[in-house]
C-alpha cells in the first residue's frame, strides 16, 4: 500500500495532502496547513514542511516511515514584493493658511481683519482685527480682553484648545480656530480671514476661490493663484487664510523616476518607459502593451530605481543569485492616498497625498525546489520528487470540487501573487503568474489608514468591522445591532473594532467612522483582486477575451476571505463568467488545491 | 511638599486617630442640610440629595468626602479650585454641561466615579479624590472597572485634568478619544506613599456609610 504526501509551499502557507492508493484511485487520509517558514522557494521552507507533514501524519495516525513518496510543487514561478511611493506633497509658504480641523473650534461664521497679538489689542487703532492668542493666556482672560476691546475683533486664532470656552464667554459670537501648534509663526499685521462652519458642515467661503477673492478683493490673476489654497481647505470645518505678499500653497509632484519595461509587444522586442508620477493607470497601460515582459528596471538614482534595486538585492540574497540575474516579470501599480504632514503647516496639518503602490514579481530559480527536495530526502530518507507545474496541479486539485469539469479556469489568489490557468477539455492548458495579491491589499490598507503596524492592517483586511456603541452592544458594519449579556471590557468602549473569530473584538487604533474604513478595505480589495482577476483571465483566455472562459474556480488563501470571492464573482458576472469559491475534495474549501493535485497526479502515473 | 508641611499633616493625622480612639462612639458628624465649604477661590454649597440626571449632554463630577472640605490641594499642591476649573473647561470645550455631587459612603475613587456615572444623564462620570487621583467611569461598567484611571496622583498636572474633562466629554458624545497619556514614575510611589496614606486616612474618616450622594453647587470666585 503506497502512501504519498503532496506538499505545496506557498507564499504564506505550507499545505499537505496525505493519500493512499486504493484500487485505481486515491483515498485521502488527512490534510494540514501551517505558515510557510521563510520566503517561498528558499531552504528556510523545510522547517515548515516538516511541521505541516507531522501534523497531517498525526491526524491520520500514520508514521513517517510509511510514506512511499513526497511530492513537492514545482514552485518555480514567483516571489512577490510590495512597495509604496508618495508622488505629491503639499507645501505652504509664508504660513498663508491653517486648515487642520480642530475637533472643537469656537463660534460660527466668517471674520476678516488684520492679525494682531492679543497683548497689543489695547494699543490698536480703530479697525477690524483677528486676535492671535498664545498658550500663556487663560480662556477667561482672553474673553474678558476681547469683550473690553475698543476696536472690532472679528475672529481669533488660538494655540490651546480653548475655542468653545472663549466663545461661551464673549458678548458677541466670533469664529475661533484653536489648537494651532505653531502660533508664533502666524504672520502679524496681515489681512486674514477666519471661517468656522456649524457642526457637521464644512467651510464654504474659504474653500471657494471666488469666496477668497471677495474677502481679499483679489484681481482675476490673483484669484487663479489661490485655487490650490481653496482646494486644500475643502472638507474642513474651520479654516484660516492669511494674505501675505509671497504666500502660497502648492501641490508639488515629487519626481519619483521612471520605469522601463523590457519585453515583446505584439510586433517586436522593445522597451517602454513610463514615469511613476504619472500614476498607476499609465503604468498599467504600458504593462498591458507588452505581450511578454522580460524585465522591469527603475531609473537609477531615483526613488523607484532604489525600490526596484532593493527587490533585486533581497531576492538575490534569498535565492543565492547575483542581483543582476534577477528578472522582474510582472508588476501591478495601484493609485492610493496616504496621509502626510503638510510642510510649512502651522497646526500639524495632514493632507491626503497621492501615492502609487507597486507589487512586483520575480522569476525565481527553478533549481531551488530541487535543492529543497534533496535536503528533505537526505533528512528523512524518503524519496522526494518535484511534481508538475504548480498551476497544473492546482487545476487537478480544483477539479475535485463538486460540480466542476474541464474546460475550466482557476484563479489562485494567494498572498504574494495571483495565478491563473486554463485547462481545456483535451487536458492541455496555459497558466500565468501576476504580481499583487493579499499582501498588496494589506499594504494599501496600511498606508491609507496611516497604520503603524502591518498586523493591524492585516486585521482590518481579514475581519468585518463593528463599533462598540454601549457597554452592552455593538453595531456591525452592515448596521445591525448585537447585544451582550455581560458588559464588554472598558478598553473597547466607543471604539471601532474588528471581529476576530478567536480573540473576539479587537480595537483598531483608527479614529474614522466604520463606513470610511470599510470603503478603504473594499476598494483596496477591488483594485488588487478584481483588477488582477480580469488581467489574469485575459492572459489565459484562448482569445484574449475574458468572456470566452465559462467556469472560474477561486482557490488560494485569499479565496478564504469573507468578501474577496464575492467581489470577484460580482465583477466577473459582468463578463458572463461563472465564478465561485472552490471546495477541494468537497471538504477543504479553497485550500489544499495544489497539494491535492500533487497527490492525485501520482495516483495516475 | 516640604518637611514642615509633612510634619504638620502627620501630627494632625495622629491627633485625629488618637481622638477617634478616645471617643466611645465614633464621630458621625451630621452636617446641616446645606453646608458651605470653600478655599477662597471656590465655594461649594451642598443642596440635599443628588438627583439622577436625564440630560444626555451632562457629565457628572463626583467629589470624595474631604475634597475642598478639609483638604484643599492635591498631593502636589494644585489648588482644588484650579483642578475643578480645568476639568470643567475640558467638558465645556466639548460642548457639554457639568454637574457636581459629593459622595459620602466611600472614599474609594473607583466607586466615587461609578456614583458619578450612575447619576449622569450621559452615563459618563468623573470621580476625584482630594489628593488628585481620578477615574473616568461609565454607568454600565462594573464599579471596579473603568474607562480611564489616573492612579498616580503626584503625576497629574493641570493639563492632565483638562484632558480628563475633554475625554469624558468625548465619551459622552460617543466619540472614541485616545486615552489621556499618563506619565509613569517609579519614584512617585516611595516618595509620596506616606503622604498619600495620611491623606487617604483623612478622607476615609469623613465617610458616612448611610449618607446619600449630595448635590453640590460650585461657584468659582
Amino acid at each position: 500500500m503506497g502512501m504519498v504526501a503532496g506538499i505545496d509551499i506557498g507564499n504564506a502557507t505550507t499545505e499537505v495532502a496525505l493519500a493512499v492508493r486504493e484500487g485505481a484511485g486515491m483515498r485521502f487520509l488527512a490534510s494540514a496547513t501551517t505558515p510557510t517558514t521563510g520566503i517561498k522557494g528558499t531552504k528556510d521552507n523545510i522547517k515548515g514542511v516538516f511541521h505541516s507533514l507531522s501534523i497531517a501524519l498525526d491526524k491520520a495516525g500514520r508514521k513517517l516511515e510509511e510514506l512511499e513518496l513526497i511530492r513537492i510543487n514545482e514552485a518555480a514561478p514567483v516571489i512577490g514584493d510590495v512597495a509604496m511611493e508618495t508622488i505629491t506633497e503639499t507645501i505652504i509658504t509664508e504660513s498663508t493658511m491653517i486648515g487642520h480641523n480642530p475637533s472643537t473650534p469656537g463660534g460660527v461664521g466668517t471674520g476678516v481683519g488684520i492679525t494682531i497679538r492679543i497683548e497689543d489689542l489695547g494699543a490698536a487703532s480703530a479697525g477690524d482685527y483677528v486676535v492671535v492668542v498664545s498658550r500663556s493666556h487663560d480662556f477667561a482672560e482672553v474673553a474678558a480682553t476681547i469683550n473690553a476691546a475698543r476696536v472690532n475683533v472679528t475672529a481669533a486664532v488660538m494655540e490651546l484648545n480653548d475655542g468653545v470656552l472663549v466663545n461661551n464667554r464673549l458678548d458677541h459670537m466670533i469664529p475661533i480656530v484653536d489648537e494651532v501648534g505653531l502660533i508664533d509663526k502666524v504672520p502679524i499685521g496681515m489681512k486674514a480671514a477666519v471661517e468656522v462652519a456649524e457642526t457637521g458642515r464644512i467651510v464654504e467661503v474659504l474653500s471657494n476661490p471666488y469666496g477668497i477673492a471677495t474677502l481679499f478683493e483679489l484681481s482675476p490673476e490673483e484669484t487663479k493663484q489661490v485655487v490650490p489654497l481653496a482646494r486644500a481647505l475643502v472638507g474642513n470645518r474651520s479654516a484660516v487664510v492669511i494674505k501675505t505678499p509671497a504666500g502660497d500653497v502648492k501641490e508639488r509632484r515629487i519626481p519619483a523616476g521612471s520605469l522601463t519595461f523590457h519585453g515583446i509587444t505584439a510586433t517586436a522586442a522593445t522597451e517602454i518607459v513610463v514615469d511613476v508620477d504619472s500614476g498607476a493607470d499609465e503604468i498599467m497601460q504600458a504593462a498591458s502593451r507588452m505581450r511578454e515582459i522580460h524585465d522591469i528596471t527603475g531609473e537609477p538614482g531615483t526613488n523607484v530605481g532604489g525600490m526596484m534595486e532593493k527587490v533585486r538585492v533581497t531576492m538575490g540574497q534569498l535565492t543565492s543569485q547575483h542581483p543582476r540575474d534577477i528578472k522582474i516579470t510582472d508588476m501591478i501599480a495601484v493609485d492610493t492616498m496616504t496621509p502626510k504632514q503638510v510642510s510649512g503647516g502651522l497646526a500639524n496639518e495632514f493632507s491626503m497625498e497621492n501615492a502609487v503602490g507597486i507589487a512586483v514579481m520575480v522569476q525565481a530559480d527553478r533549481l531551488q525546489m530541487q535543492a529543497i527536495a534533496q535536503d528533505i530526502a537526505a533528512q528523512i530518507r524518503i524519496p522526494v520528487e518535484v511534481g508538475g507545474v504548480e498551476a497544473d496541479m492546482a487545476i487537478r486539485g480544483a477539479l475535485t470540487t463538486p460540480g466542476t469539469s474541464a474546460p475550466i479556469a482557476i484563479l489562485d489568489m494567494g498572498a504574494g501573487s495571483t495565478d491563473a490557468s486554463v485547462m481545456r477539455a483535451d487536458g492541455t492548458g496555459v497558466s500565468t503568474h501576476l504580481a499583487g495579491a493579499g499582501n498588496m491589499v494589506t499594504l494599501m490598507i496600511q498606508t491609507e489608514l496611516g497604520l503603524d503596524a502591518w498586523d493591524a492592517a492585516e486585521d482590518v483586511k481579514r475581519h468585518p468591522l463593528a463599533k462598540v456603541e454601549t457597554v452592552f452592544s455593538i453595531r456591525h458594519e452592515d448596521g445591525s445591532v448585537q447585544f451582550f449579556d455581560e458588559p464588554l471590557p472598558p478598553h473597547l468602549y466607543a471604539r471601532v473594532v474588528v471581529i476576530k473569530p478567536e480573540e473576539g473584538l479587537v480595537p483598531i487604533g483608527v479614529d474614522l467612522p466604520v463606513d470610511a474604513i470599510r470603503n478603504i478595505r473594499i476598494r483596496a480589495k477591488e483594485r488588487v483582486f478584481v483588477a488582477n482577476a480580469v488581467r489574469a483571465l485575459r492572459r489565459v483566455s484562448p482569445t484574449d477575451n475574458v468572456r470566452d472562459i465559462d467556469f472560474v474556480v477561486l482557490v488560494g488563501g485569499s479565496a478564504l476571505d469573507f468578501e474577496i470571492p464575492q467581489l470577484v464573482t460580482k465583477a466577473l458576472a459582468e463578463y458572463r463568467v461563472v465564478a465561485g469559491r472552490a471546495n477541494i475534495r468537497g471538504t477543504e474549501g479553497p485550500r489544499n488545491a495544489v497539494a491535492t493535485g500533487l497527490a492525485l497526479s501520482w495516483g495516475e502515473q | 511638599m516640604d518637611q514642615e508641611a509633612l510634619r504638620k499633616i502627620i501630627e494632625q493625622a495622629i491627633r485625629e486617630v488618637a481622638a477617634a480612639q478616645d471617643q466611645a462612639v465614633p464621630a458621625a458628624q451630621v452636617p446641616a442640610a446645606s453646608s458651605v465649604a470653600g478655599s477662597g477661590e471656590m465655594t461649594l454649597t451642598e443642596n440635599g440629595d443628588a438627583t439622577r440626571g436625564t440630560d444626555p449632554k451632562e457629565v457628572v463630577i463626583a467629589l470624595s468626602p474631604a475634597f475642598s472640605s478639609t483638604i484643599h490641594e492635591t498631593i502636589i499642591g494644585l489648588k482644588h479650585s484650579d483642578v475643578l476649573r480645568q476639568i470643567c473647561a475640558g467638558i465645556e470645550e466639548e460642548g457639554l454641561k457639568f454637574r457636581f455631587i459629593r459622595v459620602y459612603k466611600t472614599a474609594d475613587v473607583g466607586f466615587v466615579a461609578h456614583e458619578a456615572a450612575k447619576a449622569s444623564g450621559s452615563g459618563i462620570g468623573i470621580g476625584i479624590q482630594s489628593r488628585g487621583t481620578t477615574v473616568i467611569h461609565q454607568k454600565d461598567l462594573p464599579p471596579l472597572s473603568n474607562l480611564e484611571l489616573f492612579s498616580q496622583a503626584p503625576l497629574i498636572e493641570l493639563d492632565t485634568f483638562r484632558a480628563i474633562g475633554r475625554n469624558a466629554g468625548q465619551y459622552a458624545k460617543g466619540m472614541s478619544p485616545d486615552p489621556v497619556p499618563v506619565r509613569n514614575d517609579q519614584m512617585a510611589r516611595p516618595k509620596y506613599q506616606a503622604v498619600a496614606a495620611l491623606l487617604h486616612n483623612k478622607e476615609t474618616k469623613l465617610t458616612q456609610k448611610s449618607k446619600k450622594p449630595q448635590a453640590v453647587q460650585v461657584s468659582f470666585n
